[in-house]
């Protein structure tokens, strides 16, 4: 199974409801676009830092979950300023940073049970009209993180018996069985999905 | 029914605590599975606490237990459990039939044990309150509370297949059906394995090549691409099967 | 659906997210190329436009919720509001279009050199033309540097996502060959 990157504390960030801070960062997100005075987003970009240092995730971790998109805001950067001019470079640079904080804020203190909670309760309403089917739909996202390790594993066996044959890198040997497998895996647990009562009956009552 | 399993539990022998078998009927059953006859003109009635089936590889062992849970659809003929027809009336039939499959990753949904347990209960429609109460009271049957809120990932073979089954037992069957249940374990876990099998006090169905498993069993059927060479007493059906292997 | 196409949509999921994890395989005179994106091909290719596009899009709510799926162990929200996201957001439509092209363009009867090109086809339209429309509006727009030097600026990642189509679509053709199951 795959760790969620989100984790359990104790700050004033940590507490907020899931579905608050979802809002919350997807209205941010939006006015920040709507945004063009530098100073304004030099200054947002300022706050979202603070909000994210006071969640106490410490230097080190904030560090790690920053450098990526930090390195990519500052090719963006680099790349506007070579073709557009400083100016535009700066502000494209600072709205995206004050995103990136944000986001890393909210990903930080939420964990993953919390965040599938807020997307089951919004696929409801879709549920209600027919047009979603959200007991299959959440299914769908465990079963896919259940067998991950599984295919990975499965992809390093396959490599080493191919490497016997010296064909460890060669990508259609390895990857056609690979598939093939997986697709074998997928009938035999949707067979098992089934024989084990799935899908739950909508108008029973409490106990049967 | 809750209180009646748990007083049930860690008792040997079969036939002490006793639990109603539920009556398999085939009947001239055939079933297609890619492009060809995997069972063709069975006619059983099966009804006995211990049932073995064996069979060479594609004699239809593994397809005979698919087609009790509706899982191998019957093209011709009929099949019923306890009266139900096992195609229009699945659910029921598989609220009181488990399968456990050869291989226990086939069968875990969820990456956490309770929740793989708790997965067929509430698709069985119990309560939540209910469910918590099964989850604990399934695995301590099977003396493996303890991993509870492990990850399946992290199990090995022997515990995996014992939260499979452990999620069978949590929706209380009256039979199990049991896929070549000993084919990947070891030689202790398999030991440990025929103990527990000898104990359930549930219908057992069981199709296996290691037919020292099978030496106690009330009956016991050959099958032969897809038909029934023979069928009766275990030693017989063990010595048959065994010199038309030879 | 059935729950065998659950069962497809939610593995296929897991096989994208997986190879992303998996070592590269160098492709392409030794340079080692991600198959993350290879696997969403792979997704349209052979379980269809349907199917495909759930398999992505499976993907795209697990990056959403906070799971490093995404290759290098990235995830997250951060990951929605990056300048790349239309290259994410875009795997769904990618597969849909790739499965549509691939139910139209490979037939099991016609001749192997016919199939390659037919499903390499659908891979170059649906999985990098499509994909990098989507991925270059988003990047133009949050970037301001307008289309065509957005598209510039993605130029260098093309070659290699050509090599992957070609990979998946011969992928495509012996896969099929050991399991049939129609495109959806």
């Amino acid at each position: 199974m795959i760790e969620g990157l989100g984790g359990e504390g104790q700050s004033w960030f940590h507490r907020l409801p899931a579905g608050v801070k979802l809002i919350g960062l997807a209205a941010l997100a939006t006015a920040l676009f709507l945004v063009e005075h530098r100073g304004a987003l030099a200054g947002a970009a300022g706050l979202a830092l603070a909000a994210l240092v006071s969640t106490g995730l410490g230097f080190e971790r904030i560090r790690r979950a920053l450098t990526g998109p930090l390195f990519v805001i500052a090719a963006v950067g680099a790349v506007d300023w070579i073709f557009l001019d400083g100016r535009t470079a700066a502000t494209v640079a600072l709205r995206l940073s004050a995103l990136a904080f944000l986001a890393q804020a909210v990903v930080a203190t939420t964990t993953t049970e919390a965040l599938s909670e807020v997307f089951e309760r919004a696929l409801g309403p879709f549920d209600r009209l027919g047009l979603i089917d959200a007991a299959r739909a959440s299914l769908a996202l465990t079963l896919a993180l259940r067998f991950v390790p599984l295919i990975v594993e499965e992809a390093t066996a396959i490599r080493e018996a191919q490497a016997a044959r010296g064909l460890s890198n060669h990508p259609i040997a390895v990857i056609v069985p690979l598939v093939v497998r997986t697709l074998v895996r997928a009938e035999r647990i949707a067979d098992a999905i089934d024989a084990r009562g799935f899908p739950p009956q909508k108008n029973s009552n409490s106990s049967r | 029914m809750f209180d009646e399993k748990t007083e049930t539990r860690d008792e040997g022998g079969a036939d002490a605590t006793a639990r109603p078998c539920q009556t398999i009927v085939f009947d001239g059953v055939g079933v297609e599975r890619d492009g060809r006859r995997a069972l063709d003109g069975v006619s059983l009635t099966l009804s006995e606490r211990r049932i073995g089936v064996v069979g060479l590889n594609g004699s239809g062992k593994s397809t005979l237990l698919k087609a009790i849970v509706g899982l191998a659809p019957v093209s011709v003929g009929s099949l019923t459990v306890d009266g139900r027809d096992v195609a229009r009336e699945a659910r029921a039939v598989r609220a009181a039939t488990g399968l456990l499959f050869q291989n226990p990753d086939d069968q875990i949904v969820f990456p956490i044990v309770a929740d793989d347990l708790a997965f067929g209960l509430k698709n069985h429609g119990w309560s939540r309150a209910e469910t918590g109460e099964r989850v604990a009271a399934a695995l301590a049957r099977l003396g493996v509370e303890a991993l509870a809120r492990r990850r399946i990932h992290e199990l090995s073979g022997g515990e995996k297949q014992l939260v499979a089954l452990a999620g069978l037992l949590a929706i209380e069957p009256k039979t199990l059906l049991f896929d070549e249940p000993t084919s990947q374990l070891d030689l202790r876990n398999r030991n440990r394995f025929a103990r527990l099998l000898h104990a359930l006090p549930e219908q057992a169905i069981v199709v296996a090549h290691d037919l020292d498993l099978l030496v106690d069993f009330e009956r016991v059927i050959v099958l032969e691409a897809g038909r029934v060479a023979f069928d009766g007493a275990a030693a017989a059906a063990i010595a048959f099967h065994r010199e038309r292997s030879a | 659906m059935t729950t065998r196409d659950l069962g497809y949509v939610a593995l296929f999921a897991a096989l994208i997210v997986a190879l992303g994890i998996v070592p590269a395989i160098p492709l392409a005179g030794g340079v080692p190329i991600t198959l993350q994106s290879l696997g969403v091909m792979l997704a349209g290719l052979i379980l269809g436009p349907k199917r495909g596009a759930l398999a992505a899009i499976v993907v795209i709510a697990l990056v959403g919720l906070g799971l490093p799926v995404l290759a290098g162990g990235r995830g997250g929200l951060g990951v929605y509001a990056g300048p790349t996201a239309g290259f994410l957001f875009g795997w769904a439509p990618a597969a849909f279009v790739t499965g549509f092209l691939a139910m139209r363009l490979d037939r099991a009867e016609t001749a192997a050199a016919a199939r390659f090109a037919g499903l390499f086809g659908a891979g170059v339209a649906g999985s990098i033309a499509l994909l990098y429309v989507c991925g270059i509006a988003w990047l133009a727009f949050v970037t301001k540097l307008g289309l065509s030097k957005a598209f510039f600026v993605s130029l260098p990642f093309v070659p290699g996502d050509l090599v992957k189509a070609a990979v998946a679509a011969l992928v495509t053709i012996k896969v099929r060959d050991a399991f049939a199951l129609d495109r959806k």
